[in-house]
């Protein structure tokens, strides 16, 4: 049997920053298709496997693998041309410059401007309050307008692999539902997802699977319906 | 001082504030880095305009020459050194800057070099004086103000309409994210180094064509004083570089004129700077 290579696949990842070392040897993947959440509390190093897999910071060892390619040390850029888009944690969306802006330097990397435009009109069915802001600055907007801003950015790359860090953290109820709802709609366009949250009760409606990390290591794997009925997934992230 | 002297000296005194300052503003912008021996590339940018002229006569050929070699040593200095220093602590790159400075600047006295001495740029002659009913705009000084006119259009055109600008705008925000965008920085840092080193090497060429003379250490007085003119201008802001090279040409050209003989030049460009950042510590533009 031949099976098909996972979209992402993440083998024994180790992170030290100077002497702290972040990750124990985390292995995780995600298939094509899928999306896939890493659940865990403040500090236990979901944002550092967020930053391995985007290139932003160097694994003192361990394989990162893309389609069934190696691109452990691959710098940034090349991965965004492979196919995968970012959504850091706080965002970082460009503060100076335009809501449009920011939605352009998403689609960086497509050269056809109908395709960016066209694009930019789905971002907007996605979160209409941006085509609204369209001219505002950045830095000017709300946390939660940020927020999605930084989504439809990703949105732009039309990735293969959305890499999601806390989108949630600190939004206004109402915004987090139209976050996740933006999110389930993506994933049912077949976009395959990694989703990094705190907020453990959307997100196992939005994705298939999921990962406990707790100190940089992997404690816990399984379907999210599984994770949902878990007694320590329950005690510990769905506050009962 | 007549009015016109006071407008003609600001606007010279700034344009070449603002051709050297440029590049350091772009560096520092997208890589946080005082890139203090960029003083010792306009000096190398001087240099090479000058034997080129010498051995061609010809002030294009040696202003492009000096353009070209400036660049490339500022891209040699990018990628074979700050290259290796991006993930370390600020004041690395910045020790390291003084000391390739020291070393460009040393090397450069070298006899077989530049020697200690002044060298004569007769190369005034290439444009035509301007006269004007209100007064004489001297052929020098045409070459500065027209070829500053020009970098300023093309910057301008570079920032905003092509995928370099935006690429550059984005790396000055937020590095990071801009490579997560597919932007490839290690190319776009280098271009960056390749233009503002360029313009540093026109500046040395027309400050030396300027003043008539080219030596070694022609880069001390700029290399801290580009500082006050970045500072200024809100450390990686490029119009407020601009907007700082000339106000900080036009206090010199004022107080020289009124005060000159009890303060030298140099002394007013860092009371200017003290004055302004006593009350605007993120400088005229920053925020
Ligand atoms: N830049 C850094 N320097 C030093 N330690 C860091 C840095 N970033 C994160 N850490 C540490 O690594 C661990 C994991 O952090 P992080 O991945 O941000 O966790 P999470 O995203 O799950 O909250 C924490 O102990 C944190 O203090
Ligand atoms: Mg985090």
């Amino acid at each position: 049997m031949h099976e098909r290579a996972p979209l992402l696949q993440i083998a024994n990842l180790v992170v030290k920053y100077g002497h702290i070392q972040a990750l124990h040897g985390v292995s995780l993947d995600v298939q094509p298709g899928e999306a896939v959440a890493i659940l865990g509390a403040n500090g236990a190093g979901k944002s550092t496997i967020v930053r391995a897999v985007s290139g932003w910071v160097k694994p003192a060892a361990g394989r990162i693998l893309y389609a069934g390619e190696e691109i452990t040390t691959l710098p940034s850029w090349d991965r965004a041309a492979r196919g995968m888009a970012l959504v850091p944690e706080g965002g970082h969306v460009f503060r100076d410059m335009t809501v449009e802006e920011n939605l352009r330097l998403g689609a960086y990397l497509e050269s056809d401007p109908r395709t960016v435009r066209e694009r930019m009109e789905y971002v907007y069915t996605l979160f209409p309050v941006l085509k609204e802001r369209r001219r505002q600055i950045a830095r000017t907007m709300s946390g939660g307008e940020q927020q999605m801003l930084a989504i439809g950015r990703a949105v732009m790359r039309n990735p293969q692999l959305l890499v999601v860090d806390e989108v949630s953290m600190g939004l206004a109820p109402v915004l987090v539902d139209t976050v996740f709802e933006a999110l389930r709609q993506l994933k049912e366009e077949g976009v395959s997802m990694l989703i990094v949250e705190q907020n453990a009760h959307e997100t196992l409606n939005v994705v298939d699977r999921g990962y406990v990390l707790e100190n940089g290591r992997i404690v816990l794997e399984g379907m999210a319906d599984d994770l949902r009925e878990d007694p320590r997934v329950q005690a510990a992230y769905l506050g009962g | 001082m007549s009015l016109w002297n006071i407008l003609l000296d600001t606007l010279t005194q700034g344009s070449i504030y603002f051709l050297i300052a440029v590049g350091l503003t772009m560096v520092y912008g997208i890589l946080k880095i005082l890139h203090i021996a960029h003083a010792a590339v306009y000096t190398i940018g001087a240099g090479v305009g000058l034997a080129v002229f010498k051995l061609t006569g010809s002030f294009w050929l040696a202003l492009i020459a000096a353009m070209l070699v400036s660049g490339l040593v500022g891209v040699i200095i990018y990628r074979g050194v700050y290259f290796y220093m991006l993930d370390q602590p600020r004041i690395v790159p910045l020790i390291t800057s003084v000391g390739l400075f020291l070393l460009i600047e040393d090397l450069l006295q070298k006899p077989y070099l530049m020697g200690p001495y002044q060298h004569a740029f007769p190369a005034q002659e290439v444009f035509p004086s301007i006269t004007l009913p209100w007064g004489t705009i001297p052929n020098a000084q045409v070459m500065i103000l027209t070829l500053t006119g020009v970098a300023l259009v093309a910057l301008y055109l570079i920032f905003t309409r092509t995928r370099l600008g935006l690429a550059w705008q984005a790396a000055a925000q937020d590095r990071e994210m801009a490579g997560s965008v597919g932007i490839n920085l290690n190319r776009a840092i280098a271009l960056n180094f390749l233009l503002g080193s360029a313009l540093a090497g026109a500046a040395g060429v027309l400050v030396g064509v300027f003043y008539n003379s080219v030596y070694a250490t022609m880069g001390d007085v700029p290399s801290y004083k580009a500082f006050v003119v970045i500072v200024l201008g809100g450390m990686g802001s490029v119009t407020g570089t601009l907007a700082a090279s000339f106000l900080l040409a036009f206090a010199e050209t004022v107080l020289l004129a009124s005060v000159g003989y009890v303060l030298p030049r140099d002394a007013i460009a860092f009371l200017v700077l003290i004055f302004v950042l006593m009350f605007r510590p993120q400088g005229l533009l920053g925020r």
